[in-house]
């Protein structure tokens, strides 16, 4: 299977042959920067038009055709739309922090965004607590989204806020506690030893009953996590307009928007890592021609396959429920989800104790 | 059955219901879509017969209408949507008559209510089913119905 | 009848009888309170179907429509005002409470004010509209009213007429929110409610503590155009009252007409308005379902019912040449006879509905987010829906039987075998419910209908200009919201002296405070939904 690391290395080599260390590392830096910035881009422009489509295929539409052959190039018209609109100024709004709001929002799902292992070789930020950094670093968009609402002086904004405010904090428990089950698991934080951990058996099926249910919670609480729907409250258009970013036009709005994609990438991108084998190809103990064909899929696309699977689900939800109301989003959490995690960590450390795994 | 006021049963009954949507869902993703394509269909699109569009002023191949410009329409018409103008000429006979002039019609504030076409005691008037109304000032939404140079339909001809 | 009426004239003597269809009293207004209370309390006439404001030259009053829900029995009570520059009557406001916005109104466009009415605001004009429209003397120039540019300030304050114990009225004002509360606009732009409606609702975090319905944002006047409009005019108007049960509205106009004029409608006519009424009914029906699944969040849901709306409206365009507006009764028939195809294209259509009804209930009515957020929310009682005036689908969610095909059938509802759906729960997911179980009613009511349509002709012909004899007509029918009322008085002229119509909508807005009060934002919004009211209706 191909290794990313032998390109790096290879840009590496390059740049340290004919620049001094510090340079070489700044430069690697910006480099860096800016393939993340673009894939970030890309990947937001792509699911948008892939929502859009697969909305529309849901609800028996067409969805976009006009701009390019099925409509494919309609997002990124669409963001040029976007950056070219005006950033609306309102009067009497707390200027400084109604600007800063969408900058932390889009920033934390940047960072996130980063630590995931995209490929064999190809991860950006790896170091040992790398499961614990991406959930601090994810829920940090909860301060943007609450600077959003109190900021716009705007009713609707603020109730939006407060209600995301309550539904974050209450799910990132959930996923949290997912999380742990899996790394009492695996015994490791660090990203890239999870996916390496998961070389003969993605975690769903080692980890079996356990494992699976906190897939499930950890797909269910990452729906919640990125204001999706069944679980967007917080902006839920037929009863507070926009929530949180009514107030917010152009690009400012465009961050919001952005954010909310790639929030749902990440955690499929996260649920892919921790359960389903990162870019690990798919294994079956004995077959090994199968196997053999399976690792000559490039681990890149295993990756971007199981995440673009996770994510059809995620829009699957949204495109198929109705929204649930304030307190059957808490009912759901701390009734349900939180003990049910609660006992199923207490069954997973069982079934790592008396060895019961696969 | 599962209990459905229990913790669990609720939980998997709810559950169950959820998954009963997601089918659905997903059959209507595989469905054929009921949408069209508009510009694309206009060969083939085609309009009820009897769908109310714009009012039309009917005209033969010889270019002749019916209209007597007699008013009625004007008259029953609950908007002001219709305008007749007319002249009175002699004819070869000698006799005064009045033709109609122009027949205008405002597009834009005509409600569709049929009191023109039914109440019109030649039958002249008709709805087409021309959808496409769309234009860029008020203005253009008056229209004059009779053609240029149309003259009325000599009767047993 | 004839009971009730020896019973009046020995227990209210000062009551006047008038003739007419219906029994009619006049009473003077220093009378008419006691007798209201009477009439509901001793009487049992719970039900105040209709209130008119009229304008009778030298006198204002009002007309009151009442109905027993026990007996079935129809009472009409007139009463005037005293003094024209000054009209003053007392409120039924506390004995029927659909009189709350039904007596703003007759304000607003009388400039009658109502002692002891808690909230003598203006219901759908401006606060600073100069003069009282309605009334005959009205200046329609447009110096008086010019259009205005400045933005129509909320008030907070409203007066009030207080009677006091000695019988001296008293001008007080009344505050309908605190500035320490915390008031946030629904509307009049707002996705959940359904048009250019808006509430005030004032908040304690997510929970509601009062809405104030603020109508008016699409108030046209057509009561006010009709009079100035010859009969066949004013029926292009009334489909565009409540444009989902456009074909029911007109109907219940034409009704109103041919009974006035004593018109026997062909019988090919009668059963076509009644297949038309029904087609519509399901089209409105599958609206409502679509709306309301979106209002709480489903989207997809909603264009499910619209695809299968769509089907009707293509049968509704290909013989009426309209989808919304469909344009087709006529006085005396309809306009024109059924498409060939349309036989065949109803038969197809009751086969290809219920399948799709079992979609609904798998992706909606069976979900628990959707049961959950329905089930005990915004329960109106019996009692509640019968003083409020709501009627339709929500009134039957309360138990309430008030189904106008079964209480007073017009049309051919006689002769088919349908079943008059009601429920006890009153909730939102009483008034979902019922509104699905009626399309299938109405689709058996088809199934038997349309193998039935008589030959013959289908319209009787009729004179462009029509003069009713004088006198004053009602007649209702089931629109698909509730009962659609049409007053008609006339003086023998070509147009009519006063026109009134009796919309289903505003009892059912009236009551949004009554349920929403104590739920949250989200109820709000589903109560809304499920109650279903059209704003053009409303606002008129």
């Amino acid at each position: 299977m191909f290794d990313f690391s032998v390109v790096t290395h290879w840009v590496d080599q390059l740049l340290r042959s004919f620049l001094p260390e510090g340079w070489a590392i700044l430069t690697e830096f910006i480099l860096i920067g800016l393939c993340l910035l673009v894939g970030y881009a890309v990947i937001a422009l792509v699911l948008i038009y892939v929502e859009r489509k697969v909305c529309a295929f849901f609800q028996c539409r067409l969805g976009p055709n006009r701009v390019g052959p099925y409509g494919l190039i309609q997002s990124v018209a669409d963001m040029i739309k976007m950056l070219t609109k005006e950033l609306i100024t309102i009067n009497h709004v707390d200027k400084f922090l109604f600007n800063l709001a969408p900058y932390i929002v889009i920033i934390a799902s940047v960072i996130a965004f980063s630590c995931l292992p995209f490929a064999k070789g190809l991860e950006i930020i790896d170091f040992n607590v790398g499961a614990f950094f991406v959930m601090a670093v994810s829920s940090m968009g909860i301060v943007g989204i609450l600077l959003a609402g109190w900021s716009s002086n705007n009713k609707y904004s603020l109730i939006g806020a407060m209600r995301s405010g309550a539904q974050m904090i209450s799910y990132e428990l959930s996923i949290g506690l997912s999380i742990l089950t899996i790394i009492v698991f695996t015994d490791t934080m660090q990203l890239s030893q999870i996916v390496a951990n998961q070389a003969d058996g993605w975690f769903i099926f080692k980890g079996h009953i356990p494992a699976f249910i906190a897939f499930i919670i950890y797909l269910i609480a990452g729906t919640a996590e990125t204001n999706r729907g069944p679980f967007d409250l917080p902006e839920a258009d037929s009863e507070l307009t926009a929530g949180y970013h009514t107030e917010y036009s152009g690009m400012h709005f465009g961050f919001f928007y952005l954010a909310e994609y790639l929030n749902m990438f990440i955690v499929a991108g996260m649920a892919t890592t921790l359960f389903l084998g990162g870019w690990m190809p798919l294994h079956i103990g004995g077959w090994n021609g199968f196997n053999a064909i399976m690792d000559a899929i490039p681990s890149i696309i295993w990756f971007f396959g199981k995440t673009g699977g996770l994510i059809f689900i995620i829009m699957w939800f949204k495109w198929t429920f109705p929204r649930l109301r304030i307190d059957q989003l808490l009912t759901l959490e701390w009734k349900y989800l939180l003990p049910i995690n609660l006992v199923n960590m207490f069954l997973m450390v069982i079934v790592v104790v008396f060895d019961l795994h696969f | 059955m599962v209990q459905k006021n229990t913790y669990f049963g609720g939980l998997f009954s709810g559950l169950g219901s959820l998954l009963t949507g997601m089918k659905v869902t997903l059959r209507e993703f595989f469905t054929r879509k009921t949408t069209e394509c508009y510009p694309e269909n206009r060969a083939t699109l085609k309009m009820y017969d009897r769908f109310r569009g714009t009012l039309e002023l009917i005209h033969n191949g010889q270019n002749e209408h019916k209209c007597i410009a007699c008013g009625i329409c004007e008259m029953n018409c609950p908007n002001g949507t219709i305008q007749i103008q007319s002249e009175f000429v002699t004819d070869e006979n000698g006799k005064k008559r009045k033709i109609l002039k122009a027949y205008r019609y405002d597009l834009g504030s005509c409600i569709f209510c049929q009191l023109c076409v039914v109440s019109c005691p030649q039958g002249a008037l008709r709805f087409g089913t021309e959808f496409e109304n769309a234009v860029f000032t008020r203005e253009k939404l008056v229209k004059q119905l009779n053609h240029e140079g149309a003259v009325l339909e000599k009767k047993g001809v | 009848m004839e009971n009730l009426k020896e019973y009046i004239e020995k227990r209210i003597p000062e009551a006047v009888e008038e003739g007419g269809e219906i029994l009619t009293l006049k009473i003077e207004p220093g009378a008419f309170r006691e007798l209201a209370v009477q009439l509901r309390n001793d009487f049992g006439f719970d039900y105040l179907v209709c209130m008119t404001g009229m304008d009778w030259g030298e006198k204002l009053g009002v007309i009151y429509h009442f109905r027993s829900t026990l007996s079935g029995e129809n009472l009409v009570v007139k009463t005037e005002a005293f003094d024209r520059e000054n009209p003053e009557l007392f409120t039924v406001y506390d004995l029927w409470a659909t009189a709350g916005l039904n007596e703003r109104e007759i304000f607003d466009f009388f400039g009658i004010r109502f002692i002891n009415h808690p909230d003598m605001r203006r219901l759908f004009l401006r606060n600073d509209w100069v003069g009282y429209p309605l009334r005959k003397d009205y200046d329609t120039g447009d110096t008086v009213n010019p259009v205005r540019l400045e933005s129509d300030e909320t008030l907070d304050v409203t007066p009030v007429l207080e009677a006091q114990e000695d019988g001296i009225v008293e001008e007080k004002e009344h505050v309908v929110f605190k500035d320490s509360e915390y008031v946030v606009n629904i509307g009049p732009q707002h996705p959940a409610t359904h048009g250019v409606l808006r509430f005030r609702v004032s908040l304690e975090g997510e929970i509601v503590k009062k809405v104030d319905v603020n109508c008016g944002y699409i108030h046209r006047g057509i009561e006010k155009m009709c009079e100035s409009m010859t009969y066949p005019q004013t029926l292009a108007l009334t489909d565009r009252l409540d444009y989902l049960s456009a074909h029911q509205n007109r109907h219940a106009l034409c009704m109103c007409i041919e009974k006035a004029l004593g018109l026997e409608v062909p019988e090919r006519a009668v059963y076509i308005r009644t297949i038309m009424d029904e087609l519509t009914r399901v089209a409105s029906h599958l609206l409502f379902w679509s709306t309301f699944c979106m209002d709480l969040g489903a989207l997809t849901a909603f264009f499910y019912g619209f695809r299968d709306r769509e089907k009707i409206l293509n049968l509704l365009e290909e013989t009426c040449g309209g989808r919304l507006i469909m344009n087709y009764n006529v006085i005396g028939g309809v306009m024109a006879d059924i498409h060939p195809n349309f036989v065949k294209g109803v038969k197809d259509f009751i086969r290809y509905l219920p399948p799709m009804m079992k979609e609904y209930d798998e992706v909606f009515t069976g979900n628990i987010i959707a049961r959950q957020r329905m089930k005990g929310i915004g329960v109106l009682t019996r009692e509640q829906a019968i003083s409020f005036g709501v009627t339709g689908p929500s009134g039957r969610a309360s138990g309430w039987a008030c189904d106008v095909r079964k209480v007073h059938p017009y049309g051919v509802y006689e002769k088919v075998a349908f079943t008059e759906i009601v429920r006890e729960d009153g909730d939102v997911f009483g008034r979902y419910k019922v509104r699905l179980d009626e399309i299938r009613e109405s689709l058996r009511i088809l199934e038997q209908l349309i193998d039935a349509i008589p030959e013959g002709a289908y319209a009787v012909k009729t004179k462009p200009i029509l003069k009713l004899p004088e006198g004053s007509y009602f007649s209702s029918v089931e629109a698909s919201r509730g009962e659609f009322g049409v007053f008609i008085e006339s003086r023998g002229e070509k147009n009519p002296y006063r026109m009134k119509f009796r919309s289903p909508g505003l009892p059912l807005v009236s009551v949004v405070d009554t349920l929403a009060s104590g739920n949250k934002i989200a109820d709000l919004i589903a109560i809304g939904g499920s109650l279903d009211y059209v704003v053009p209706d409303i606002d008129r």
